[in-house]
């Protein structure tokens, strides 16, 4: 299993420092780091919109979260549905006004239409920030495949196994964004995904033949056994009514969310046309089966003794017990499964493809955070840099990011993984009416984007707050639902948050005179 | 020229109520969950809720090509 992981990577390292001579352009330049000189065509531009899917996100987060809380997280199958459809509304559109101004980041068009100093740094600043706890995810990630791997390579203790695994992976992440850019990410995305579809399909496959009694005997055991091991009863069969907002408000929510975030944005204006833009999006929701067949190992999981020993040792499946207090990692959802269930060699690697499934969108996601500062916000204050000192300053501070980014690892434990990209969600939502709206529309005015921002932020951050907090004790972000009573029940925190964003970007560009006298019609 | 001018306005103004029709449809049937919120029936052991969604993205993806295409088309046009 390790050999194979190993010599692997080692491949994968080699084609990402090859990447940086692909289609030779001069890497010092920022343009070219980030948006590969913009020469995608449909093939690749869908490997790497496709590898922005297949993530953590994807391989734990979401199986996890079944795992522990049952069918209200299979949002995200409707979630990428419905993405792909808002992409295609909106995204050519925004490829069109990029391409006649020469905008890289959608920010710049925001300070080009408002010419507004402060509403540009605090759209960019909120790309960035939108972005750390998506990339922490990712760390998550990487560091779950390790654990497993290292925890049964050697016998040590399960807190510093997790640890050098969380170190590994944070380092490996940092190099290779460093060396290889985008160009080094669209290239190791097409072995990424050449990997994970290889695993997919054969672990899709072969599990559900495997596991005795298949889904039907799964779901049963699981619904059994959620008791003991998440502490309440959970649903696995369907939605509970009291869940159906919930499920409907994250699932909406996240489809408008995805292609606001910069590394989206960063991958459509990657594309070689329009046309192909549309072509390869309308094909994107085909990579959703895998997510949805991934999702269901949250639940198929608990038919497989073996795999439920790794991630709760305590609990007892032929007795249903677990000493209260036990530790169980949800995260080890899916690796453990696989790890039980096939021979080494083939398990090092589809751990492979779990780990580069974490490095690529988390280089990618980097990439575009540092693209947003120097392009968006550190230009007010260096007016006079030159593109050498853009693409320095842009690898710094990709460095520099990720840091920040462990900081969310100790704000949201690695339990509540899926918390971490609705958080990102929550924040960059609040971006919706700059970036949508002004695509669309001239009468909105920065006075009342920035107080709908601060709003909508505002809001954002009470309610989640307010949602996690249980007898005035803060311990971890793990849930991102907030209760607003009769007849709403629990629904995302982000829709509240938007919506009352909306309303006063609205109502104030209403009063400082934007909806009165519009100017010639938006966009083209 | 002002003749076919004006038939092609009107066609392309019907591909485009048509192009949206096939992205509108998808994305509705998703986000209106108690339309695929039952048990029965079940396929290989999933209720209805796991598997209608799942199959729902290849159905999404048959419709969004076809709306892809009729746009192109309508680009293609205006070129």
């Amino acid at each position: 299993m390790l050999s194979v992981f190993v010599v692997l990577f080692a491949f994968f390292v080699g084609l990402g420092f090859w990447a940086s001579r692909f289609r030779k352009g001069n890497l010092a330049d920022l343009g070219e780091w980030s948006l590969a000189g913009r020469r995608l065509g449909v093939f690749l531009a869908w490997f790497l919109v496709g590898a922005d899917l297949y993530t953590a996100y994807t391989f734990i987060a979401i199986p996890s979260a079944l795992f522990a809380n049952g069918t209200i997280y299979f949002f995200a199958v409707p979630y990428v549905g419905m993405a792909f459809g808002v992409a295609i509304i909106t995204m050519p559109r925004l490829w069109k006004i990029s391409r006649k101004k020469n905008y890289v980041t959608a920010v710049d068009m925001v300070h080009d239409r408002y010419n507004s100093k402060t509403l540009t740094i605090l759209i960019a600043l909120t790309g960035i920030v939108a972005e750390l706890p998506y990339i922490a995810l990712q760390i998550y990630g990487m560091q779950a495949v390790l654990t497993v791997m290292i925890g049964q390579s050697v016998t040590a203790d399960v807190g510093v196994i997790s640890e050098i695994a969380l170190i590994l992976s944070f380092i490996i992440l940092a190099a290779f964004t460093w060396t290889s850019g985008l160009r080094g990410a669209t290239v190791t995305a097409v072995m990424k995904d050449a990997i994970i579809l290889v695993s997919v399909v054969v672990v899709i496959i072969v599990i559900p033949l495997t596991i005795k009694g298949g889904f039907a005997g799964a779901i049963s055991t699981a619904t059994a056994a959620s008791p003991v091991i998440n502490g309440a009863a959970k649903n696995f069969t369907v939605l509970p009514n009291l869940l159906l907002n919930g499920f409907m408000s994250l699932a909406i929510m996240s489809a408008l969310a995805l292609y606001l975030y910069p590394h989206a944005i960063n991958g459509i204006l990657s594309a070689n046309s329009t046309k192909s833009l549309r072509t390869s999006t309308a094909l994107l929701p085909l990579y959703g089966i895998g997510l949805a067949l991934l999702a269901l190992f949250g639940i198929l999981v608990y038919a497989s003794p073996a795999a439920m020993h790794i991630i709760a040792p305590a609990y007892n499946p032929v007795t249903n017990t677990m000493p209260t207090g036990s530790t169980v990692s949800n995260v080890l959802a899916v690796p453990a499964l696989i790890y039980a269930n096939f021979p080494g060699w083939f398990v090092g690697f589809a751990f492979l493809g779990i780990f580069i499934g974490g490095l690529v969108p988390a280089s990618i996601m980097a990439i575009s955070q540092a693209n947003l500062l120097t392009r968006n916000v550190a230009k007010f204050f260096r007016p006079n840099m030159t593109s050498e000192g853009e693409a320095r300053m842009a690898k710094w501070a990709s460095v520099i990011f990720k840091f920040i980014a462990l900081g969310f690892i100790f704000l949201i434990s690695a339990s509540s993984a899926l918390q971490l990209q609705l958080l990102g969600g929550i924040i960059i939502l609040q971006t919706l009416p700059a970036i949508f709206l002004t695509m669309y529309t001239r009468r909105l005015t920065k006075y009342g984007l920035i107080v709908g921002w601060i709003g909508g932020m505002g809001l954002g951050v009470y309610l989640a707050y307010a949602a996690n907090v249980h007898n005035g004790v803060f311990k971890t972000f793990a849930t991102s639902l907030f209760n607003f009573g009769a007849p709403f029940g629990p629904m995302f925190v982000g829709l509240a948050a938007l919506a009352l964003n909306l309303l006063l970007v609205l109502v104030i560009s209403l009063a400082t005179g934007g909806l009165k006298n519009p100017p010639a019609a938006a966009g083209n | 020229m002002t003749v076919s001018q004006g038939n092609s306005s009107s066609q392309s103004g019907n591909k485009k109520v048509l192009a949206a029709l096939l992205l509108l449809i998808p994305m509705v049937v998703f986000a209106i969950a108690p339309i695929y919120n039952f048990k029965g029936p079940t396929l290989f052991g999933l209720s209805f809720f796991y598997w209608f969604e799942t199959l729902w993205l290849v159905v999404s993806a048959v419709l969004f090509l076809f709306a892809a295409r009729l746009l192109n088309s309508m680009e293609g046009d205006e070129n």
